[in-house]
């Protein structure tokens, strides 16, 4: 896989200013856009199509923290993804288990503003996990990256579980519409 | 001097765009700086999108199809869009109208087909036939026709998209671009009017309903989310109206000739435009059974519809929900499609979002407006610098995996042109080929999604199961038409195919509807292909020797003589008869500009985040000044 980080020009980093990322990116897309080379030839409409595709790609990489962090993991040379992770400590599960039952009484009686409470609450432990992770990979550049990055792979566990908390938030948000 | 005027050939061919909707159609082209509908001789642009099949071979389309319809049921095809693109085993095909299917042929690709009296045809050659009388209406009023972008509603599949640029192509029409309606609604109103912000955009049209949200920000239109139902609009509101004068008729729908059906949907549509205005209307028992006279309120008809518009509601809040928008944080709602004139959907949408919808520009008009300037640009008649169209795919695409769940590949909303690759292995030992199936949809399940197409790769050496590795790549380009890529690793055996549907035509059909329509005296194919030839000669020549120009210092040594050569010998080449000859100097001087066009791209790119580093070290310095006046000592540049 590419490097997003270098298909968009910036430093390969977790803690990244979104807002002007998103400013590269559409800078980009402008140059690249295949509205741009509709008078032109075959293989360099082609050619800019690739690119535009590859370009929206690496945005879509580095804007989630998850696929972020995993292009960080990967090009330090660490191997991530569910089934290569270590299963989340137990210490880990005692503490989410009282949000996960907060989050069942609040929705068996429908009380919304408590199910929302609870979304918001997981979102700030997601925010602090975050910074961690941006910090960990800020202090582990060097020779032994890989090692030092290695650490770093049950927070990204905790990132994908706190993600699918709140996805579940926003689906009992959702039927109650 | 009329004369030599009409017959002008060096007339510059004018880009026009087209809003091929399932009630009305329209064309609309940029003049003087201002997009103009174009209207027939009659003072009209709506075209009803009614296509009509003669006695004796003639097709008829617009208006005077429409008053054929009630005599000739069968004969006269209307809202073809709402068959684009869906297989003749869709239960929704059956319900909707009076027409006689035709089951396909083992092997014949899985489509609608009209039995009309003795010939078959399929929904792609009708609307071809709609988007013909558009095209002749443009050269009518501009002489000479350019490329063409065709609007489709958001909410289309692949297999919707696919037939109706196969439907373009079938008319001869040089397809630029499939433009989403929202979108194209939204340029309309973000370039006459200037406006920046967040808008939705509730189009409701004779059969399809979409809304998006999209962002507008100086010349850049992000559309953040969209979402719909392809088959609802307001042909749902004629058969409610229909269904409720059947009952005070106090006659089965089901025991109805078609002719009494098309009649009495005829009779359902004045009425529901008549309640525009008024707050009831009376017409005459078209069934010519007692009571004689039926009278339909506002009120009823409100209450008829309030669960179509219902079914809108849940299509906007989850397309707020997927931008991540609160309905107060909108800048204003677009209104687009006839429907939208209907009070109660104005009253739905004001209620719904909080405000009062925009409707300034003719709601039937907009779209094809939109189309007009998104086709003047691509053509290069405007500057494609000010404007930007960032869209998204409609819905999720993924392949079936193991026990029928899909996995998906490009989730809804993704921007286009996208791309992505997955990777997957065998289940079973000794396992030689892998059966990929492209799905399009938000199911868990595949049998719940719309199947877009099957293949397999095969000659995979065995290996023990989970072995093999499988990377499927899926590549959208601006127009949302997928292609598909599938490559064994170890082996390196690899395959591509275009998605052409489950539900389409493939190229070979549509080339053979080309040759039929020779048959049927309607075109001279190899007039025709000189034509396009010559025209995308004409194109690539023009944009080649403007980038010659423009970048001289990017050309490697001798790089500039190659080029010019194959240049002087596609002039010569389109001097000639021989579209063939054409092709060839096309592709040849296409291979010589590759490697030029690389470093453009590359330099484009650079330059692109070139810009974005300056404006955040000029941010920086900017600051830096601040801090400099406070403190007076000054700061180390910038380091790259």
């Amino acid at each position: 896989m590419n490097d997003p980080f270098e298909m968009l020009g910036v430093e390969r980093r977790f803690d990244l200013d979104l807002k002007v990322l998103e400013k590269t990116h559409r800078e980009l897309s402008r140059a690249l856009h295949p509205d741009k080379f509709a008078q032109t030839g075959a293989s360099e409409r082609r050619a800019v199509l690739e690119k535009a595709a590859s370009v929206n790609e690496a945005w879509r990489t580095v804007r989630d923290p998850i696929t972020r962090a995993e292009a960080l993991f990967r090009l330090a040379g660490v191997e991530v993804g569910e089934d290569k992770e270590p299963k989340a400590s137990p210490a880990f599960l005692m503490e989410v288990m009282d949000e996960r039952e907060a989050l069942a009484d609040a929705r068996a009686a429908e009380d919304l503003v408590k199910v929302r409470a609870v979304g918001e609450a997981m979102a700030r432990r997601a925010k602090e996990t975050e910074a961690k992770l941006a910090a960990g990979f800020a202090s582990s550049r060097g020779d032994a990256e890989a090692e030092a990055v290695r650490k770093l792979v049950p927070l990204l566990g905790e990132l994908r579980f706190y993600k699918r908390f709140i996805d579940e938030v926003s689906a009992i948000e959702e039927e109650n519409d | 001097m009329t004369l030599l005027e009409i017959f002008d050939p060096k007339a510059p061919p004018r880009a026009i765009g087209i809003d091929l909707g399932t009630t009305n159609s329209l064309v609309a082209y940029v003049k003087n700086d201002r997009p103009t509908a174009i209207e027939d001789c009659n003072q009209r642009a709506l075209l009803p999108s009614a296509v009509h099949y003669g006695d004796r071979g003639e097709v008829v389309v617009g208006q005077d199809a429409l008053l054929r319809a009630a005599e000739h049921p069968r004969e006269t095809i209307v809202s073809v869009k709402r068959f684009m693109g869906r297989g003749a085993d869709d239960p929704e095909t059956r319900r909707l109208g009076p027409y006689a299917f035709t089951a396909p042929k083992e092997g014949d690709a899985n489509v609608v087909r009209f039995a009309v009296r003795d010939r078959l045809v399929t929904p792609v050659e009708v609307s071809a036939e709609i988007l013909r009388a558009l095209k002749r209406l443009a050269e009518d009023e501009l002489r000479s026709v350019g490329g063409a972008v065709i609007t489709v509603p958001a909410y289309f599949d692949d297999a919707q998209r696919q037939a109706t640029k196969d439907a373009g192509r079938l008319a001869g029409l040089d397809v630029l671009r499939l433009l989403n309606e929202p979108t194209a609604a939204a340029l309309a109103y973000g370039l006459e009017k200037k406006q920046n912000g967040h808008f939705a955009v509730y189009d409701l049209g004779g059969g399809t309903f979409d809304v998006t949200i999209l962002l507008l920000d100086d010349g850049v239109f992000q559309v953040k989310s969209t979402g719909g139902d392809s088959a609802l609009g307001g042909d749902d509101m004629d058969r409610a109206i229909a269904e409720e004068m059947f009952r005070l008729a106090k006659r089965d729908v089901a025991a109805a000739t078609p002719g009494e059906v098309r009649v009495v949907l005829d009779v359902a549509r004045q009425v529901k435009h008549g309640l525009t205005d008024a707050l009831e209307v009376e017409v005459e028992n078209p069934l010519g059974t007692e009571p004689r006279a039926l009278l339909i309120t506002r009120a009823r008809f409100d209450e008829l519809v309030q669960p179509l518009l219902e079914r809108t509601g849940t299509a906007c809040k989850r397309a707020l929900r997927d931008a991540r928008t609160k309905p107060e944080e909108l800048d204003g709602v677009i209104l687009v499609g006839g429907s939208t004139r209907v009070p109660a959907v104005r009253a739905f949408v004001a209620k719904l979002f909080g405000k009062e919808p925009l409707a300034d520009i003719d709601p039937d008009e907009v779209v094809a407006l939109g189309a007009a300037l998104q086709a003047n640009l691509l053509a290069g008649d405007g500057n494609t610098d000010d404007v930007l169209l960032l869209d998204v795919i409609p819905l999720s695409l993924g392949i079936e995996v193991g026990g029928g769940v899909v996995d998906r590949i490009l989730p809804r909303n993704t921007t286009t042109p996208a791309a992505a690759r997955a990777k997957y292995t065998t289940q079973e030992d000794n396992q030689t080929g892998f059966e990929i199936h492209v799905v399009q949809g938000e199911r868990e399940l595949a049998a719940d999604c719309r199947s877009l197409a099957r293949f397999t790769l095969k000659g995979i050496p065995p290996m023990a199961a989970g072995m093999a590795r499988l990377e499927v790549t899926f590549r959208v380009d601006a127009d949302g038409l997928l292609g598909v890529h599938a490559r064994e690793d170890r082996t390196g055996i690899e395959q591509t195919v275009d998605v052409k549907p489950s539900y389409g035509l493939d190229d070979d059909t549509v080339e053979q509807m080309l040759i039929d329509a020779i048959d049927h005296g309607e075109e001279d194919l190899a007039a025709r292909r000189l034509a396009e030839s010559r025209l995308e000669a004409h194109r690539i020549g023009t944009s080649t020797r403007k980038s010659v120009d423009g970048d001289p210092e990017l050309l490697a040594e001798g790089e500039r003589e190659r080029i010019e050569t194959a240049l002087a010998a596609l002039d010569v080449a389109a001097k000639g008869t021989d579209p063939r000859k054409i092709q060839l100097r096309i592709d040849d001087l296409d291979a010589s500009t590759k490697a030029f066009a690389e470093r453009r791209m590359n330099r484009a790119i650079a330059q692109a985040i070139e810009g974005q580093r300056l404006e955040s070290v000029e941010r920086t310095v900017e600051h830096a000044k601040g801090v400099e006046r406070a403190h007076g000592s000054p700061l180390p540049p910038a380091s790259s």
